[in-house]
């Protein structure tokens, strides 16, 4: 599984209340299989999938070029008592997938503490998050409002999905948008900021209209 | 803050629990292990260079070809400022460009990691022994940086527990930038050492790298938390400095009924050798094992005494054992110089049968004359034992061979053939009574740097089938006759070095042999003779033997 065969680690990491399904949806990611027993993650664990990534320019279109991705995808126990565990973790992650059950209010109401808690302890002050409302194909049991979750998403800035490991459904592409997330950072990362754009003949300034999105802190 | 890792305290966890949690922190290990060759491997080959020759403005700061007048104005590197034609520019996604240099080098930063790990170090800057290395290394620290949680955990479980918990492998490699500084990088073993694909260590490789981990300016919490478990295979496994033992050691035992513990005061050496006799050095500290337990749990050290042949330690070292166990028990006390830049060296022992001592009367010193014992009576204890089969094949089809040409004869040789049969009696190094065995074989002196033959490992058995045949090629009968052939076995320990159990020495007895740099003295004896004899007497034939177990490979120098 580990061949040294790929172009990029890439270390995501999943939080949230126990329970709001972050083992399964997990493994729906990596294996595509629906485990409906809930079995109680201890402290952590971690899952592994190879995918491609397909760099894009910043305007949207691809630029063709393909690079292997290996991911590794830190599960880690929602249970209070793992605590101090969990959090020590965050600091290795790239990216983050904040996760909520979308049949608990409570669920819902403690992504604000997971949130303070990425902020002190995860790489950088603002790292890279995607919050994920989870079991969304319980239509009927459904207590948080797509319109809320959405409004808190807004508020900090980072995109929101309401996936189903049941089903499947948009679990792959929460994941794919954090690992954009953290592929753009990278780039912004390595790209120091040009001091003096060189009086150049116009074709190499191209890149100076674009605005600036969020800066990293390097 | 964010809390220090190392002060994570995960004494809440039940035994299963820290054992689900270590199985995924190994997984991790293998990883990160991977990814350590692969950044390593990616490092070496970078690529573009930084062109070292003078130039000015009128020619490529990379190619050196002379730019044109025009041009000067517009190829400025916007990273670094270099003049660059427009061969040596690579154009980034946003159209803009750099130059080749300095795309190579974000390149290497985003597939390292790197981008991450610095980012991260600007927060987390205050962990404990980073300040130490950053200072003295400044940039080149690689060592924390890139250092995760799991590791930090994974480390902390054997330094912490008393848990036989698994530990990751040593992994070191020394630079030496230009400053000559020395730096310790986090890159595995294996990556550091291509050709060795194996999963285990050696000796070798197990002791250099102590040796380098004390050679290094900044030992790091790493390379204590293993230097402790090296100690007793790097000298079980005979790599050590003998000297002239001489003095004795002053101690006490002692048998407390209220903590159900044996206690061994060590109070004084007195008048021990020289452990480096050339400078007339002797760095000393006394280990002590519980026997028949010759493992690390069984392992106690004291403090080591800087430079002085009478030292004083006053320290207790404590086994928690119930009293009736104690009749069958022995107690090994051994003295030791320890070599900071050396080998360590080994200053003497003694050795008292726990049966007959009267335990009650606390703290009565005694003074024992330290012996040599440990060099002398490698089959003193009883290690187990393996069958082995050899057979020399002869050179074939010499006549045919002679067709193609002179070269093509002398290339042909004979083959030596090692059947690995079995092993009786192995001591158990795992709880459960287990060990988990395999056989390495060398053929000294070495040829090329592929004369070692492993075994796969035989699980949880003491009296393992290996049936397995190690050839070594390309050997006339007349270079036989001056090799030695060693076969130790040893405890394949996953994440920590591996525990040797046993081994014996093959060869004709007589004169020396080279291992390593070293010419040593083929103290072969026995069946370990005649079966070396037989095998070389009677060629294309299977010479068997059952041969007993060495419980040290002590090496002799020759004089």
């Amino acid at each position: 599984m580990t061949d040294g065969d790929y172009d990029y680690l890439i270390k995501l990491l999943a939080l949230g209340d126990s329970g709001v399904g972050k083992t399964t949806f997990l493994y729906r990611y990596t294996d595509n299989k629906f485990n409906p027993k809930f079995i109680t993650t201890v402290g952590i664990d971690f899952r592994e999938k190879r995918v491609v990534y397909t760099a894009s320019n910043p305007n949207g279109t691809t630029t063709g070029k393909t690079f292997k991705v290996h991911l590794q995808l830190w599960d880690t126990a929602g249970q209070e008592r793992f605590r101090s565990l969990t959090t020590a973790f965050f600091r290795d992650a790239m990216g983050f997938l904040l996760m909520f059950d979308l049949t608990s209010q409570q669920s819902f109401l403690n992504v604000r503490n997971w949130m303070s808690q990425l902020q002190a302890n995860a790489y950088c002050e603002n790292p890279d998050i995607v919050l994920v409302g989870n079991k969304a194909d319980l239509a009927d049991q459904r207590e948080v409002q797509e319109k809320q979750a959405k409004e808190l998403a807004d508020k900090y800035g980072i995109p929101y999905f309401e996936t189903s490991a049941a089903t499947g459904a948009e679990v792959d592409k929460a994941v794919i948008t954090l690992l954009d997330l953290v592929m753009k950072r990278m780039e912004q990362c390595v790209d120091k900021p040009p001091a003096e754009p060189a009086n150049g003949n116009g074709a190499t300034k191209l890149g100076d209209a674009q605005p600036n999105e969020k800066k990293c802190a390097c | 803050m964010p809390q220090s890792p190392d002060m994570i305290n995960l004494g809440f966890l039940s035994d299963s629990e820290r054992e689900l949690i270590l199985e995924v922190l190994r997984r991790d290990e293998e990883l990160r292990q991977a990814e350590e060759q692969r950044v390593c491997w990616m490092s070496k080959r970078k690529g573009a260079k930084r062109g070292s020759g003078r130039y000015s403005q009128r020619s490529c700061g990379r190619c050196l070809e002379p730019l044109s007048r025009l041009s000067v104005f517009s190829s400025q590197c916007t990273t670094c400022n270099h003049y660059v034609c427009s061969k040596c520019r690579t154009v980034l996604p946003n159209g803009s460009w750099v130059c080749s240099v300095c795309a190579k080098e974000s390149d290497l930063k985003k597939m390292t990691g790197d981008w991450f790990y610095d980012q991260r170090v600007n927060r987390f800057s205050t962990m404990p022994g980073h300040n130490l290395v950053r200072v003295s290394l400044k940039k080149k620290s690689p060592l924390k940086k890139r250092e995760t949680m799991g590791e930090v955990l994974l480390r902390s479980t054997e330094i912490n527990s008393d848990l036989p918990a698994p530990v990751p492998r040593p992994r070191q490699k020394i630079q030496t930038d230009n400053k000559g500084f020395v730096l310790i990088l986090h890159i595995s073993f294996r990556s550091s050492r291509k050709e060795d694909e194996e999963e285990e260590e050696d000796i070798d490789s197990l002791v250099s790298f102590h040796k380098r981990t004390m050679a290094s300016s900044s030992s790091s919490l790493h390379s204590k938390s293993t230097m402790g478990s090296l100690m007793s295979i790097y000298s079980e496994a005979g790599d050590f400095d003998s000297v002239e033992v001489s003095g004795d050691i002053v101690f006490s035992l002692n048998y407390d009924e209220h903590t159900q513990s044996l206690q061994v005061f060590i109070k004084e050496c007195q008048g021990l050798a020289f452990g480096d006799a050339s400078r007339q050095l002797t760095n000393p500290y006394v280990k002590c094992y519980l026997l028949p337990d010759k493992s690390r749990q069984s392992k106690r050290k004291t403090t080591i005494k800087r430079n002085t042949i009478n030292p004083v330690y006053k320290e207790t070292l404590k086994y928690s054992i119930s009293r009736s166990q104690l009749l069958t028990r022995s107690i090994l006390i051994s003295v030791w110089h320890h070599g900071r830049l050396s080998r360590n060296a080994f200053l003497g022992e003694v050795e008292i049968a726990l049966d007959c001592r009267d335990l009650d009367t606390a703290y009565e010193d005694r003074m024992l004359a330290l012996t040599d014992i440990l060099l002398s009576n490698s089959f003193a204890q009883y290690k187990g034992e393996l069958v082995i089969s050899l057979k020399y094949i002869t050179p074939k089809n010499v006549t045919t061979e002679k067709i193609k040409g002179k070269k093509a004869v002398t290339e042909e040789g004979g083959e030596l053939h090692v059947l690995i049969k079995e092993a009786k009696n192995l001591m158990a190094m795992k709880p459960g009574g287990m060990s988990d065995s395999f056989v390495k074989g060398y053929l000294f002196p070495t040829k090329a740097k592929n004369t070692k033959r492993k075994t796969p490992v035989m699980k949880k058995n003491l009296n393992p089938h290996y049936d397995h045949t190690f050839v070594f090629k390309e050997l006339s009968l007349e270079q036989l006759r001056g090799m030695c052939l060693e076969l130790t076995v040893w405890d394949r320990e996953a994440m920590l070095s591996n525990e040797f159990l046993g081994g014996i020495r093959l060869s004709s007895g007589k004169g020396t042999v080279k291992i390593g740099k070293e010419e040593v003295e083929k103290d072969s004896v026995g069946e370990e003779v005649s079966l070396w004899e037989k095998m070389m007497q009677y060629p294309d034939s299977w010479a068997e033997g059952t041969l007993p177990l060495r419980s040290t490979m002590g090496k002799a120098k020759a004089k």
